[in-house]
């Protein structure tokens, strides 16, 4: 950074801290302990500096190995980890619900370049993550839905601008996950995530805390336990490690509110 | 755990089939493989030429562009007056007065006290890496008179205004990297795509990083003048504020205008302050410069981004020169400015204030929010701070 001021660096540092540190947590729910959610963090800074090219000629497509493939095969794991049939057609709905929202904002409301008379009321970036992440909690009630949601949704408009360029003959590139960590892809699953944890955080308080129906009895013998709120202020239910037993891990996922 | 394995394999299955899929779509050849002209199923590339007035409260004329122009979008005129837009019917948007700038004292360095005493502490390098990073976000955009089209979707003329662009820092003494990957769809999620451009950029530390596009307004004469004694097309710089770095990016853009004013007055058509992002969340030196408009001769917008390299130039002190014109914004403390650190403390601020409604929302009263932040730093992290034998944590966890 030889070169810049100190004022751009601490601008640059903190931010990227912010990001990293949110993703961190984000990853750290994705049934990864927080060492493995490091671990994943820096395999997606590492893996930003390499594009693996798909195909070349008249439409280059290259997957971005910390911008997409990770990702992608994350939010893939975390599909088939679903520890319910329900939890995982809850995650298959959320993904079918969130492609077509996705595909009709892309195709409603984003058709014209906003210096050509299109809209851009809030800046696309932060649309599509904030649409995955309301349609996943809806539907699929879990912040892991939203991730899973949110990075498929906005990997298929990259499929959309391949058809797109491959339909037209239009010379173009097709860079999934291109712009690595900061990509739309993974910043989408993180946006989602997030934007869940509010709303799931928020619709709990207002309901009065988790509400008893379809939870294990064991975890609501557990609940009943406690007094106070400092109690139920817990950070949300995150998986153990592998070492600790099925028993409770399932439990963790019946727990549809707090996945 | 089987059915699992058989859900992700059937899953990288359809994965590769339509990348296979797409992948045979693409061949060396130009013609598309699936033609589907009357489906109408695609964006239309073409602008519809409509485009937006901006008037003061008395119905004078004070811009035009094709942007589209929103309730609180901001502007600062070629003369130095800065406006916001407080109503907008159909295409015709009505801006009040907020003052006059000052942008010589604007874009002094304005630093609090801790970069002072840091800056004691560690040597600050004024001179920054002398390179530019230049791309097109819109790579169909042309110029009529010139291109024949508006729209030449993989390689517009603007192409041609970034080689010119480059070629003239080039002359200077300063390395650039231009980037002209297209980014078509000619639509909202362009920057979606020019992000990737953008980052792979920034990666080799540029000093600054410019997106180069033309506007749509119709009438060729809004954007032509006689500057320098060459006919050319005026800039307007472009400042996203949907992002942490728009104070920086503003002081930025507001250096340029500053020293293009002393050097070459009248290329900087004014600073537009509009909705979106840009990319520019990725630097604090991003900017995005609009090279006249499609119905101007291309040959007229290269003379401008030709001036316009004159004027970064020496903004950023590359290429061996520093600003020092009299009366201009100062020597290369352009790339040290305040709005680092208002950016900083905006950033800062929307930490404390999100973060703390969120904890006060999920606890529901000021005791569990300081209960849950002292969480943060045992339970959250636990296994990630302890050794592996201690990954166990509470059951409740």
């Amino acid at each position: 950074m030889a070169g810049f001021p100190i004022g751009m660096i601490a601008l640059l540092g903190l931010a990227a801290l912010i990001y990293f540190g949110l993703a961190q947590r984000v990853l750290d729910r994705m049934y990864l302990n927080d060492k493995v959610a490091i671990g994943i963090l820096a395999a997606i800074a590492i893996g930003s500096f390499i594009n693996i090219p798909l195909f070349t000629g008249r439409m280059d497509i290259s997957i971005n190995v910390g911008g997409g493939l990770i990702p992608i095969g994350l939010a893939i794991y975390v599909l088939t980890r679903a520890g319910t049939p329900m939890e995982k057609w809850r995650a298959i709905g959320a993904i079918i619900a969130t492609a077509i929202t996705v595909f009709l904002i892309n195709g409603l409301l984003f058709t014209d370049d906003p210096w050509q008379g299109g809209r851009d009321w809030l800046d696309p970036l932060l649309v599509y993550p904030l649409a995955a992440g309301t349609i996943a909690y809806i539907v699929g009630r879990s912040r892991r839905s939203a991730f899973i949601s949110a990075t498929i949704g906005v990997l298929l408009l990259d499929l959309y601008d391949a058809f797109y360029l491959g339909t037209t003959g239009t010379p173009g590139t097709v860079a999934i996950g291109g712009a690595g960590a900061f990509d739309t892809i993974l910043l989408s699953g993180v946006v989602a995530v997030l934007l869940a944890e509010v709303m799931g955080e928020t619709m709990e308080r207002l309901q009065g805390g988790p509400k008893p129906e379809g939870h294990a009895p064991n975890l609501l013998r557990q609940l009943s336990d406690l007094q106070g709120h400092q109690h139920l202020a817990q950070p949300a239910k995150k998986e153990l490690p592998k070492n600790a037993g099925d028993e409770v891990t399932d439990e963790g996922r019946r727990n549809g509110h707090a996945e | 755990m089987r059915n699992n394995w058989r859900i992700s394999l059937g899953i990288w299955v359809l994965v590769l089939g339509i990348t296979i899929l797409v992948g045979g779509l693409v061949g060396p050849e130009t013609k598309p493989v699936i033609d589907m002209p009357d489906l109408d199923f695609f964006p239309d590339e073409v602008s519809d030429g409509r485009y937006f007035t901006v008037e003061d409260e008395n119905g004078r004329e004070l811009d035009k562009t094709a942007r589209f122009v929103y309730v609180g979008d901001e502007f600062i005129t070629q003369d130095n007056y800065h406006y916001r837009v407080k109503r907008v019917d159909d295409r015709r948007a009505v801006a009040e007065l907020l003052g006059r700038v000052d942008l010589v004292s604007a874009t002094e360095d304005v630093q609090p006290v801790w970069s002072l005493v840091s800056s004691k502490l560690l040597p600050v390098q004024n001179q920054p890496r002398n390179l530019l990073a230049v791309y097109n976000t819109h790579s169909a955009e042309s110029y009529v008179p010139t291109d024949g089209s508006d729209s030449i979707p993989g390689g517009g003329g603007i192409f041609k205004v970034g080689d010119v662009f480059t070629a003239k820092l080039q002359e200077l003494g300063v390395d650039v990297a231009y980037d002209k990957t297209p980014h078509e769809p000619h639509d909202a999620n362009a920057y979606k795509r020019s992000r990737r451009t953008a980052i792979q950029l920034l990666s080799r530390g540029p000093a600054a990083i410019i997106d180069i596009h033309r506007d749509g307004v119709p009438d060729p004469d809004f954007y032509t003048a006689k500057i320098s004694n060459r006919d050319a097309t005026q800039i307007r710089l472009v400042v996203g504020r949907q992002n942490q770095n728009m104070q920086a990016n503003l002081d930025f853009a507001k250096r340029i205008k500053a020293q293009a004013d002393q050097i070459h007055p009248g290329l900087i058509k004014g600073i537009f302050m509009a909705r979106g992002n840009y990319n520019q969340d990725l630097s604090p030196r991003s900017i995005l410069i609009e090279v006249g408009t499609h119905t101007n001769k291309r040959e007229m917008a290269q003379e401008g981004a030709a001036l316009f390299a004159d004027v970064i130039t020496q903004v950023m002190g590359l290429g061996g020169r520093a600003g020092v014109t009299p009366g201009g914004p100062g020597p290369v403390g352009a790339t040290r400015i305040g709005g680092d650190w208002f950016g900083v403390l905006w950033v800062l601020g929307i930490l404390l204030v999100g973060g703390g409604a969120f904890l006060l929302i999920s606890t529901g009263s000021w005791q569990g929010a300081v209960d849950k932040l002292r969480q943060f730093s045992t339970k959250e992290w636990a296994n990630a701070l302890r050794r592996r034998k201690g990954d166990k944590k509470p059951d409740n966890q």
